[in-house]
C-alpha cells in the first residue's frame, strides 16, 4: 500500500514538473550535459568540490561548451548554506549573421568562434524538509567576465574578412533556483525538479530540470536528468534547448 | 553483487555519455563558402586603353537628306582657310577670308567670322598662354596639325557661334589643349570646358587628341557631339565632367579615354540621348560624392563613368566605364536603355558612405537583345533597374550574383 502511494506521489510530481515546461518547438535545439565532481566534506560545515562540465548543441553534434570550476560550501545554520566559487568557461560561441535593412541580403557574417570567460559566483541556499521532500531555494549572485580580442568578421559589403574586435565585458547575473528532491525509502532512485530564473535587467532564460540521482555507499552518485531552457526573445537570439544530462560526483 | 552492476551500468552508461559528448564535433556554422566566393568576385580589369583598335571603314554619308549628312566634314567645301601658329610669343596668322576679322592678343586670338560660307582653321605651334575663340553662325572647320594650347584663364578653344565645329585631328600629328583652375568670364558668354561649342561639336581625324581640364570641363557642346571612327581622344579632367553634351553624343567610333578626378564629376555627360554605333570608349571616375549646400540644405552628387538623362542606345562598339569614388555609378542612367550589340562593362569599386555605388542604375527601363553586357558593384547590388527589364530569349548567358550580372548573347 505505502508503495503504490509512493508511485502515485512520485508521477504527481513528475506530472506538476512537466506542467512547468512549455511545449517543444521545432525550432528549439537539443544536447547534452556531461559533468563529473569531486567533492569533500572537512566538517560537518565546510566542504569544496571541484567539477568539470561538458556541453553539446546542435542536437547533440556540436561541442558547445567545456568548464572547468570549483566552489566551497559553509553551513551557517543548519537550514542555511553560503558558498562561493569559480569556473573557467570556454564556449563555442555560436555564428552571428546580420542582414541588411531590406532582410535579404547579407550583411556581417561573423563565424562561430572559441572564447574564454571566467565566472565568479557567491549563492545562499536556504532548505526545508517536508516529511521525505527537501525542499531548497538557492540564490546565486554570478558575475562573468571574458576579455577582448579579435576574430574574423565577413563583410558583404566590402566582400572582405576582417578583424571584428569583440569587447571585453562583465555581466552580472541573479540566479533564483527553487529545488524540491524526494528521499523515497528503500527506492534506489531519488527524483528531483527545480526551476531556476536567470535574471538581469530583465529575466532572460529560465531553466527546468527534472531527474533521478542514484547514489552508491554515499561515495558515488550518479544524476541522469533531463533539462529545457527557455530563452526570453527579447534577450538573447539562442533558441531554446533541451538537453538530457549525466552527471557523476565522487564524494571523499 | 547488486550493487556492483547498477555501478557498472551507470559507469558504462556515462562513459559512452562522454563518448557521444567528445564525438560532437560538427561545425554548426551556416555553410557560406560558395556564397562568399560570390562575394569575393573581383571586378573586371577597367584600364585606359591607348591600343590600336580596328575600325570598319568610314564611310561618309552622301544622302543630302540624312540627317547625318552636314556632320560629314567632306560634304563641305573648305576653300577659305586660314593658318594660325601659336608659340609662347604670340600667334601668327597667315590666309584672310572675306567677312573674317581675326584678332590676337599675345597669343590669344579671336575670330569674328561673317564670312559668306564655311571657313576652315588651321592650328598648329604651342604656346602656354593662348586661346582661340570663334564668334560667327557659319560652320567652321578646326584642323588641328599639332598644336599645344594652354589659356590659364579659360578655355583652349571657345566656339560661340552655334553652328557645327568640325574638329578635325591630323593624321600622325599629336594635339593638346588645357584650360586653367581659374576661369576669366565674359558677360552673357559660356565658357564651359577647356573645348567648348555652343553649337554641335563633330569629331574626325587620325591624330591624337589629349585634352586636360583643371578649372572647368574636358570637351562639352550646348549642343550635341559626333565622335567619328579614327578619333583618337584621351581627356583627362581634375575638375567637372569629362565629356558632355546639352543634346545628345553619337558615338559612330574612335577610342575615347576619359579620366575624372573631381568630386561628382562625370566621365561622360549626354543630357540628350546618347548612341553608340561603335568605337571603344573607356572612361574611369574618381571623384567622390559631391555636397553643396545651399540656403543651409544639402544637396549630394554622386559621380559616374556615364551619366545619361535620356535614352541610351548601344548598339555596336566596345563601352568600358568605371567609378571608383564614394557612391559612384557606373552608368547613371535617368531614363532608359537599350542594348542590342556591342560590349558593355561598368564597374563599381567606391565605398558607400553618402552614396550608393552601383554598377549600373537605371531609372526607366532596361532592353538587352545582343552583345554583351557586364555590371559588377562591390557594395551593393550589381544592377539597379527602376523599371521593367527586358532580357530577349537567344543570349548564351545570363548570371546574376551577389555583385555581378553577366548577360551574353
Amino acid at each position: 500500500m505505502a508503495r503504490r502511494k509512493r508511485k502515485q506521489l512520485a508521477i504527481a510530481l513528475l506530472a506538476l514538473c512537466a506542467a512547468f515546461i512549455p511545449t517543444p518547438s521545432h525550432a528549439d535545439d537539443a544536447g547534452l550535459v556531461l559533468s563529473a565532481e569531486a567533492s569533500h566534506k572537512f566538517n560537518k560545515k565546510l566542504s569544496m568540490g571541484i567539477e568539470a562540465e561538458f556541453r553539446s548543441r546542435n542536437n547533440f553534434r556540436t561541442a558547445d561548451r567545456v568548464s572547468l570550476g570549483a566552489d566551497v560550501s559553509y553551513k551557517v545554520l543548519p537550514w542555511l548554506k553560503a558558498s562561493g566559487g569559480y569556473c573557467l568557461l570556454i564556449d563555442n560561441n555560436r555564428e552571428d549573421l546580420t542582414y541588411q535593412d531590406d532582410g535579404v541580403s547579407y550583411n556581417n557574417w561573423r563565424p562561430s568562434y572559441w572564447g574564454v570567460r571566467h565566472r565568479f559566483n557567491v549563492s545562499l541556499t536556504g532548505s526545508y524538509k517536508i516529511q521525505r521532500v527537501e525542499v531548497s531555494l538557492r540564490e546565486r549572485w554570478q558575475y562573468t567576465y571574458r576579455r577582448t580580442r579579435v576574430i574574423d568578421n565577413f563583410d558583404f559589403d566590402e566582400g572582405v574578412w576582417e578583424d571584428h574586435n569583440v569587447r571585453g565585458k562583465g555581466k552580472n547575473v541573479l540566479r533564483s533556483r527553487l529545488q524540491a528532491e524526494w528521499d523515497i525509502p528503500k527506492c534506489k532512485f531519488d527524483p528531483f525538479a527545480s526551476v531556476e530564473f536567470h535574471t538581469t535587467d530583465m529575466l532572460e532564460k529560465t531553466r527546468f530540470i527534472a531527474g533521478v540521482a542514484h547514489s552508491i555507499k554515499k561515495t558515488h552518485e550518479f544524476k541522469l536528468y533531463y533539462r529545457f531552457q527557455l530563452t526570453n526573445r527579447h534577450a538573447s537570439d539562442e533558441p531554446n534547448i533541451h538537453m538530457l544530462g549525466m552527471g557523476y560526483t565522487y564524494k571523499f | 553483487m547488486e550493487s556492483n552492476k547498477m555501478r557498472k551500468i551507470l559507469f558504462g552508461l556515462l562513459i559512452a555519455a562522454m563518448g557521444g559528448g567528445l564525438a560532437s564535433c560538427v561545425n554548426d556554422d551556416t555553410d557560406m563558402d560558395d556564397i562568399i566566393a560570390q562575394y569575393q568576385i573581383e571586378p573586371a580589369s577597367i584600364e585606359l586603353d591607348f591600343s590600336d583598335l580596328a575600325e570598319a571603314a568610314d564611310v561618309p554619308v552622301t544622302d543630302e537628306n540624312d540627317s547625318a549628312y552636314n556632320d560629314y566634314v567632306e560634304n563641305t567645301a573648305w576653300t577659305r582657310v586660314i593658318e594660325i601658329e601659336y608659340s609662347n610669343d604670340g600667334a601668327t596668322v597667315t590666309g584672310t577670308v572675306p567677312g573674317v576679322t581675326v584678332s590676337t592678343d599675345g597669343a590669344h586670338v579671336t575670330v569674328l567670322n561673317m564670312s559668306s560660307g564655311p571657313v576652315k582653321f588651321v592650328l598648329n605651334g604651342s604656346t602656354a598662354d593662348g586661346s582661340l575663340k570663334f564668334y560667327g553662325d557659319k560652320r567652321i572647320q578646326v584642323l588641328l596639325n599639332n598644336v599645344d594650347m594652354t589659356n590659364p584663364h579659360g578655355a583652349a578653344i571657345n566656339n560661340q557661334g552655334g553652328k557645327s565645329m568640325y574638329v578635325v585631328v591630323a593624321d600622325g600629328t599629336t594635339n593638346s589643349l588645357k584650360d586653367g583652375p581659374e576661369y576669366t568670364m565674359v558677360d552673357e558668354e559660356d565658357q564651359k570646358a577647356a573645348l567648348f561649342s555652343e553649337g554641335q561639336i563633330i569629331f574626325s581625324g587620325k591624330g591624337r587628341l589629349n585634352v586636360t581640364a583643371n578649372g572647368r570641363g574636358g570637351i562639352r557642346s550646348d549642343d550635341y557631339i559626333r565622335i567619328r571612327p579614327g578619333a583618337d581622344i584621351y581627356i583627362q579632367s581634375n575638375a567637372q565632367d569629362g565629356l558632355r553634351s546639352n543634346d545628345g553624343i553619337i558615338l559612330d567610333g574612335g577610342r575615347i579615354n576619359i579620366q575624372t578626378t573631381g568630386s561628382g564629376a562625370k566621365g561622360v555627360r549626354s543630357e540628350g540621348p546618347m548612341t553608340v554605333n561603335g568605337g571603344r570608349l573607356v572612361a574611369i571616375s574618381d571623384g567622390d560624392t559631391r555636397i553643396t549646400t545651399t540656403d543651409g540644405i544639402a544637396d549630394t552628387t554622386a559621380c559616374a563613368a556615364l551619366h545619361c538623362d535620356t535614352l541610351l542606345t548601344v548598339n555596336a562598339g566596345v563601352i568600358r566605364l568605371k567609378a571608383t569614388g564614394d557612391g559612384g555609378k557606373g552608368v547613371n542612367a535617368k531614363q532608359d536603355v537599350k542594348v542590342a550589340g556591342g560590349r558593355f562593362q561598368a564597374v563599381a569599386t567606391g565605398t558607400r558612405k553618402i552614396k550608393k555605388p552601383k554598377g549600373v542604375k537605371i531609372d526607366g527601363n532596361f532592353a538587352i537583345s545582343g552583345g554583351y553586357f557586364y555590371s559588377y558593384s562591390r557594395r551593393s547590388d550589381p544592377m539597379d533597374v527602376s523599371g521593367q527589364t527586358s532580357v530577349a530569349t537567344g543570349y548564351k548567358t545570363y548570371e546574376l550574383t551577389p555583385k555581378v550580372i553577366t548577360i551574353e548573347y
